[in-house]
């Protein structure tokens, strides 16, 4: 069950982490990202914006010292070409200039007398037009017919009109498109790469986590000596890893001083009635006893069930204490079942009970075959010594998804309510019971260390119910 | 036969010596293993029955060093504790059978007749069991009284059969159980005896000798007493 194989890769925890852990190195880089474009940006911008601010008071100047010949407009219109040229170092492959330029002066009259640019002045005359500009200041004015962008920045002479000069940076706008587009394939790669490396790293690591899992599940009552990997280097899994040894190994020490204190009391109380019990078996087959005949045989009998007494409390102080030994071996149930309901039958019938049996076949439960056994009997014993002649008996046994189910229930007068909350702590018995009180707590306990669980309730139109379920074995189909 | 019992409990010891002897056997005993395991290096015996909780060492070590120094008689132990580890631990060290105290006679003297007849197999094995009038055919699942068929059911049959296997001694419930329904349990209630009422009932009618006898305290025996 702790095997990641049966696992899809997207139910385990190192998924979880490295997607996340992923994300997070997605996001902060993109931001990073996003900083460094939007300085360069501004910084290119900056650039072109000082430049813009110079020449177009270079322009102004020239301008306003050229005189007003017919000369002009061919001295400004060569000082705005040269200008023009200054900034057109970007060029593509073909040796075309990508950026573009216009100068423009307007008279105090709203005419355009100079025009120094690409194409015609009538589209830049609009959108000049349309916008307001402060003197100075470069603003983004988009011009149609014309991308990207221009950068305008005006300057007003007082006689000589206004100057606007305009520039389209195209290749630094390549540039930044460049920067964006390496960037988003670099970002994936490195999203990617990561994302690989932190799921193996991660997986690399709940895999010794899974792996003190598995031994912890595996160490039940039957196996406390095997211990959970430590590994060679000391990180937190490791400390985990030791940690669950030291908790072991205080359990491990636990158990086994019940078991000595058991084993002690055992042989302590056992050895006395063993001898006491042969003695009155020797008196007993010497013939000439006639009149001790009867208590010697009663004391006997009541040897035996202060024996099974003593058994079944040592069995129940291990058994909750999670120290009860399993001699565990796949036990077909319904066989069990099935054999004790055919020891039980006759006495069940010789109290005029009426017994029905329903089971479903090649029920296998991995188990400890004595055990069950016992458990069973228990509770068919209990109902022999709780029902009041004439009862109806019902035995069912199936399959209920991945647990066996055992349905004991008669129609007889049930469990006392007083009983019903409590009725699995040693030493509870009805009022009436001859019993000595730990019959349910036994097959509680038993249950429990298999790992099943059973409960005890009135049964629909009265009387008693006990379900008892143990997990199923998957049956290798032959 | 002869037999070595190393049990420390001097009552114990006594009521096994004087019941072994009783039932045929010649009985050494030894109260600690090192006085046990010299007697056992002897030789002279047909088998052991070893407690496992002596003073000065574990049976177990004494089964161990028996029969790692040549000795090959079977070895009954007996044991107060009973948790499988042990029963199973004990059954690895060459113990050959395993009783938990306290026991019963009938019990302790069936398991050593099989210990015993483990190194001594029988010759053949009969297929008809007889005791006084009654006949079993084990092919045919057949019991007699006399000329009279006997109309039992599977378990019936089983359960007599074993009680012939063993006329004339003393079986307990506990022994039934394990040998007939192959369930080592202890019913709280009286299953075994309605199943031994309901034999009887059949097996010994009215105007027959009883053969079924019950022994107050110990169990049952088959006899044409």
């Amino acid at each position: 069950m702790f095997s990641s194989l049966s696992r899809p890769p997207r139910a385990t925890a190192a998924w979880r982490i490295s997607t996340w852990t992923t994300l997070a190195f997605a996001f902060g880089t993109a931001l990073a990202f996003c900083i460094v474009y939007f300085l360069v940006a501004k910084g290119i911008r900056e650039r072109s914006d000082t430049w813009l601010k110079g020449e177009v008071e270079v322009l102004a100047e020239v301008s306003a010292s050229a005189p007003r010949d017919s000369l002009y407009d061919r001295i400004v219109g060569e000082v705005a070409e040269l200008a023009s040229q200054e900034v057109g170092a970007g060029r593509n492959s073909q040796g075309k200039r990508l950026n573009s330029l216009f100068f423009l002066q307007v008279n105090s009259n709203g005419q355009a007398p100079l025009w120094v640019g690409p194409g015609a002045e009538d589209s830049f005359l609009t959108a000049l037009r349309q916008t307001h500009l402060d003197p100075g200041v470069p603003e983004w004015i988009s011009v149609k017919g014309w991308a990207p962008a221009f950068r305008v920045v005006v300057l007003r002479r007082g006689h000589g009109g206004t100057i606007y000069l305009g520039l389209s940076d195209l290749s630094a706008l390549r540039l930044l498109h460049r920067l964006v587009y390496r960037f988003v394939w670099i970002w994936v790669g490195m999203v990617a790469f990561g994302f690989f490396i932190s799921y193996l790293s991660a997986r690399r690591m709940l895999r010794r986590v899974e792996a003190i899992a598995e031994t912890v599940a595996r160490i039940g009552s039957d196996d406390l000596g095997s211990r959970v990997p430590e590994g060679p280097i000391s990180d937190e899994i490791s400390r985990l890893s030791q940690t669950f040894n030291r908790m072991l190994d205080r359990v491990q020490a636990s158990v086994n001083q019940l078991r000595a204190v058991t084993g002690a009391v055992a042989h302590d109380l056992k050895t006395p009635v063993t001898s006491i019990r042969g003695r009155l078996e020797l008196a007993l087959s010497d013939g000439e006893n006639g009149r001790w005949r009867e208590p010697v045989a009663e004391s006997i009998e009541d040897l035996d069930k202060l024996a099974q007494l003593l058994n079944t409390t040592l069995d129940l102080a291990e058994a909750e204490a999670g120290a009860l030994q399993l001699d565990r071996e796949p036990v077909d149930l319904s066989d069990v079942v099935s054999q004790l309901a055919n020891l039980y039958l006759p006495a069940m019938n010789d109290r005029h009970h009426e017994l029905s049996v329903a089971l479903e076949p090649r029920l296998v439960v991995q188990g400890d075959l004595s055990l069950i056994n016992r458990t069973v009997a228990n509770l068919l014993d209990n109902e022999i010594a709780h029902l009041p002649q004439g009862c109806r008996i019902e035995i069912r046994l199936c399959r209920q998804g991945e647990a066996t189910e055992l349905v004991i229930q008669d129609n007889g007068p049930g469990f006392p309510p007083e009983l019903i909350s409590h009725a699995f702590e040693r030493f509870v018995k009805g009022k009436h019971s001859s019993g000595h009180g730990l019959g349910l707590a036994f097959v509680d306990a038993v249950v429990q260390a298999h790992g099943g669980a059973v409960a005890i309730g009135d049964r629909p139109g009265g009387g008693a119910l006990i379900r008892l379920s143990l997990p199923v074995t998957t049956l290798q189909t032959t | 036969m002869r037999l070595l019992v190393v049990e420390d409990d001097i009552p114990i010891q006594e009521f096994l010596k004087k019941s072994l002897s009783e039932a045929g056997y010649l009985v050494d005993a030894a109260g600690d293993a090192k006085t046990g395991e010299a007697l056992a290096l002897e030789g002279v015996h047909d088998a052991f029955i070893i407690d496992l909780g002596l003073p000065d060492s574990d049976g177990l070590d004494l089964i161990a060093r028996c029969r790692a120094q040549g000795s090959t008689a079977p070895v009954l132990i007996l044991s107060a504790r009973r948790s499988v580890d042990e029963r199973v631990r004990g059954l690895e060290q060459g113990g050959d059978d395993y009783l938990t105290k306290p026991f019963a006679l009938a019990e302790l003297l069936a398991r050593l007749r099989n210990v015993l007849r483990r190194v001594a197999p029988p010759q053949y094995e009969s297929t008809q069991l007889k005791s006084a009038d009654l006949n079993l055919d084990l092919l045919r699942r057949e019991a007699r009284r006399g000329e009279e068929v006997l109309q039992l059911t599977p378990q019936e049959f089983s359960l007599l059969e074993y009680l012939c296997r063993n006329a004339g001694r003393v079986v307990t419930r506990t022994m039934i159980l394990d040998h007939v329904w192959r369930m080592r349990i202890d019913p709280a209630t009286n299953v075994v005896d309605v199943h031994i009422y309901r034999l009887r009932s059949k097996v010994d009618r009215e105007g027959l000798r009883p053969l079924i006898h019950t022994i107050r305290g110990v169990g049952y025996v088959l006899k044409p007493v």
